[in-house]
């Protein structure tokens, strides 16, 4: 095959060629496409990096920010990788939303999160004497959940072991309504949800009761703490369930589970959460907080079938936790402290604050905003009047600052759902379960120190 | 007997069609449906009222174009420069010699074993040391380090090109570049039709690395679709997922269908010989 020695393309050109291409490629990213997010117009020389929900604030809202705070506004989507990674290379955002009750004692303990007292103790617009009391799940004192310093700040939060109800699937299956004041227990609560279940050919059509709103595990430490117990030793390095208090929570749990009449690890709701499938009449009860009562506003027909009911109670120990408590922190090693303050007191002081107050998704973490609750129809009325009775029994449920609370609820959807399928002891299970999320605090314990 | 067989044979191939290509239908019809049909009980195997609305709603809901145009970049910029540099580094292991060259292409091949997530936060760490997370820089550095799987197919098939047109070429006076450029490359589009088709296709869907690297508006549809379409309470707007993700598989399609006859070729010509 001839082929020309003066062909095309020689090696000089080749390289020539190559270092273009080098170039080229060099200069992408000043070329680098780029989607009108409403953000980067800022006025100040400092950029804010906020790592939050994609669509936590529309362009308006982001440009406002940028002149209040003379600031380029950085919007990075919540990702827990990538969280991890920004960490790690100690360039984090400036400002992270988080989940208190879960977040908080395990990014602290590690020394990753900024402490919050000093900035508190200077302003003028957050006073800690204004905080509701469930702003508690951000705080760490090192060892334990609930005291020392404040880490975080919660946007609004719930009492996430209550639970909303149609009143007109109770009236067709002829069931009394639970009580506005009384806590049922949860034997009578199972009771309710096996009655109000319907079934079509064998299959669930209408589920009697959503138990687990915010998490297994969550839900066996409260149920363990209203038995008068506590999953977790003192030190908060391993759990037990093979105390009487526990084993009471994981029978439950399986009797619920093994009924089949509501969402469980065995047989997981296809919606992922509650809010379609109560809208679709497709449930009795969902085990959700003050929040949810958001979703049913937004339905006229719903509000007038849905009521708000007290948290049960496995044994006398009335326990009434948020499980969430979802707002931001600011990491330890963020760039811009002093405006990510500002942005706090605006965020949660200011007119966001103040709006979602009125909105009914979720309860004000400011006492102060609680008047501007709602409270128009029957509907609105019923659950603030509920929820004021529940405050008194709100009580932080630390968790382990040495395991993340999704990998213990990991650790559960491996044992569980084959130990209740074989009817395995309760014991059994809770040894099971002992062993290996022992096995994790223990790792965790080792590099936390 | 013979009739009955083949029979069996294409009602096997049809029921496993049927099965492989059900998700898609499945999302397909969801891309029609009202929201209120998503979870109807009984199920609407087929939508009551079909409707484009949840394709508008899904271009116009955040800036589908623009985010298309930041996938189409990084992958076309990624396919074309991992199948160059994987042609060319096959091309050094089947035709040039080298010691320990049989040792490099074993261990070339044993980093296939490594899944990408064990090097992810150590990768990150490294770009954003030199400045260049949020750029499009490391998919170019990818690019340009090629592909083991891709330098595997491109090594067995130019291993397989007779040694008569090389040596009329050295003959003609060409060097190693222009041989490569000339007379290996241009024979070998059945792998180069592979190798864009696969590297296009994972870029395109990659979802982690454009995650982690790139702020929200430089960033990918794979990572915009999975994350966008929520309503102001932060819930999914599951109909609109399901018509964004029709739209978001129809380049990879187009490439497939435009490529497809080098890309059969090359998986039937390139095994171990």
């Amino acid at each position: 095959m001839p082929v020309s020695a003066r062909g095309p393309l020689d090696r000089r050109r080749f390289l020539a060629a190559s270092a273009g291409v080098a170039l080229a490629t060099a200069a992408l990213p000043g070329c680098a496409a780029s989607v009108d997010s409403g953000s980067g117009s800022g006025g100040g020389g400092k950029t804010l990096t906020v790592m939050t929900l994609v669509d936590e604030w529309d362009a308006k809202t982001k440009r406002s920010i940028e002149k209040m705070l003379d600031v380029t506004l950085r919007i990075i989507t919540y990702d827990v990788t990538k969280l991890n990674a920004m960490l790690a290379s100690k360039n984090p955002p400036d400002v992270v939303r988080g989940i208190g009750a879960t977040d908080a004692p395990y990014f602290a303990a590690r020394g990753l999160m900024t402490d919050l007292d000093p900035y508190f103790a200077k302003s003028e617009v957050l006073k800690v004497s204004d905080l509701a009391s469930a702003n508690d799940v951000w705080r760490f004192d090192g060892e334990k959940q609930g005291t020392g310093p404040r880490y975080g700040l919660a946007k609004d939060y719930s009492q996430d072991s209550m639970f909303w109800y149609r009143t007109d699937m109770f009236e067709e299956a002829g069931l009394e309504l639970p009580s506005d004041t009384e806590p049922l227990s949860m034997d009578e609560w199972l009771d309710l949800g096996e009655r109000l279940t319907r079934r079509r050919l064998g299959k669930v059509k209408v589920y009697g009761l959503n138990a687990t709103g915010m998490g297994v595990f969550s839900q066996l430490m409260w149920m363990t703490a209203s038995a008068g117990g506590s999953v977790f030793a003192d030190d908060m390095a391993s759990v037990d369930f093979s105390s009487p208090e526990a084993l009471k929570a994981i029978q439950w749990y399986a009797r619920y589970a093994k009924a089949d009449i509501g969402p469980s690890l065995l047989n997981p709701n296809p919606d992922g959460w509650d809010g379609p499938t109560y809208q679709a009449s497709r449930m009795a009860m969902s085990c959700s907080g003050f929040w949810f009562g958001g979703v049913i506003a937004a339905e006229p027909k719903l509000t007038e079938v849905s009521r708000f009911a007290p948290a049960p109670q496995l044994g006398g120990h009335r326990v009434s936790p948020c499980f969430g408590g979802t707002g931001f922190w600011m990491p330890k090693d963020a760039q811009n402290k002093e405006a990510a303050w500002k942005l706090f007191e605006w965020y949660f002081a200011g007119q966001p604050a103040k709006d979602r107050a009125a909105a009914g998704w979720g309860l004000p973490s400011l006492d102060s905003l609680r008047a501007s609750m709602p409270k128009e129809n029957a509907f609105q009325k019923q659950a603030y009047a509920v929820q004021e009775q529940e405050a008194a029994y709100f009580s932080v449920l630390p968790v382990s600052p040495y395991a993340q609370t999704d990998a213990l609820n990991g650790v559960l959807s491996k044992v569980l759902p084959d130990a209740i399928r074989s009817g395995t002891k309760p014991g059994k299970i809770a040894d099971a379960l002992n062993s290996r999320m022992n096995e994790q605090l223990a790792r965790g314990k080792e590099l936390v120190g | 007997m013979v009739l009955a067989r083949r029979k069996v044979v294409y009602l096997l191939l049809i029921a496993a069609l049927v099965l492989l290509l059900s998700p898609f239908g499945w999302l397909l019809i969801t891309a029609f449906k009202a929201p209120s049909e998503l979870r109807a009980v009984p199920i609407h195997w087929w939508p009551h009222h079909p409707s484009l609305d949840n394709f508008s709603q899904a271009l116009t809901l955040f800036d589908y174009l623009g985010y298309a145009r930041n996938s189409l970049t990084i992958a076309g910029l990624y396919s074309v420069l991992i199948t160059l540099a994987s042609a060319w580094a096959g091309y050094g292991f089947a035709r040039l010699q080298a010691p320990g060259k049989r040792f490099v292409f074993g261990l070339m091949l044993a980093t296939m074993m490594t899944p990408q997530i064990i090097t992810l936060i150590p990768t990150y760490l490294l770009f954003a040391k030199v400045g260049l997370v949020n750029t499009y820089i490391p998919w170019i550095l990818w690019g340009l380090c090629g592909a083991p799987y891709l330098i595997f197919l491109f090594r067995q098939f130019f291993t397989n090109m007779p040694k008569e047109m090389e040596e009329a070429a050295v003959l003609d006076g060409c060097g190693q570049i222009r041989i490569f450029w000339r007379i290996f490359l241009p024979q070998s589009w059945p792998v180069i039709a592979t190798g864009l088709i696969l590297s296009f296709s994972w870029s395109w869907g990659d979802y982690i690395s454009p995650a982690l690297l790139l702020d929200d508006d430089r960033t990918t549809l794979s990572v915009k679709i999975a994350t966008g379409y929520v309503n102001e309470h932060g819930s999914g707007l599951f109909t609109l997922v399901a018509a964004g993700s029709v739209m978001y598989i129809v380049p990879v399609l187009a490439l497939f269908l435009v490529l497809q006859r080098g890309f059969i070729t090359s998986t039937a010509t390139s095994g171990l010989k």
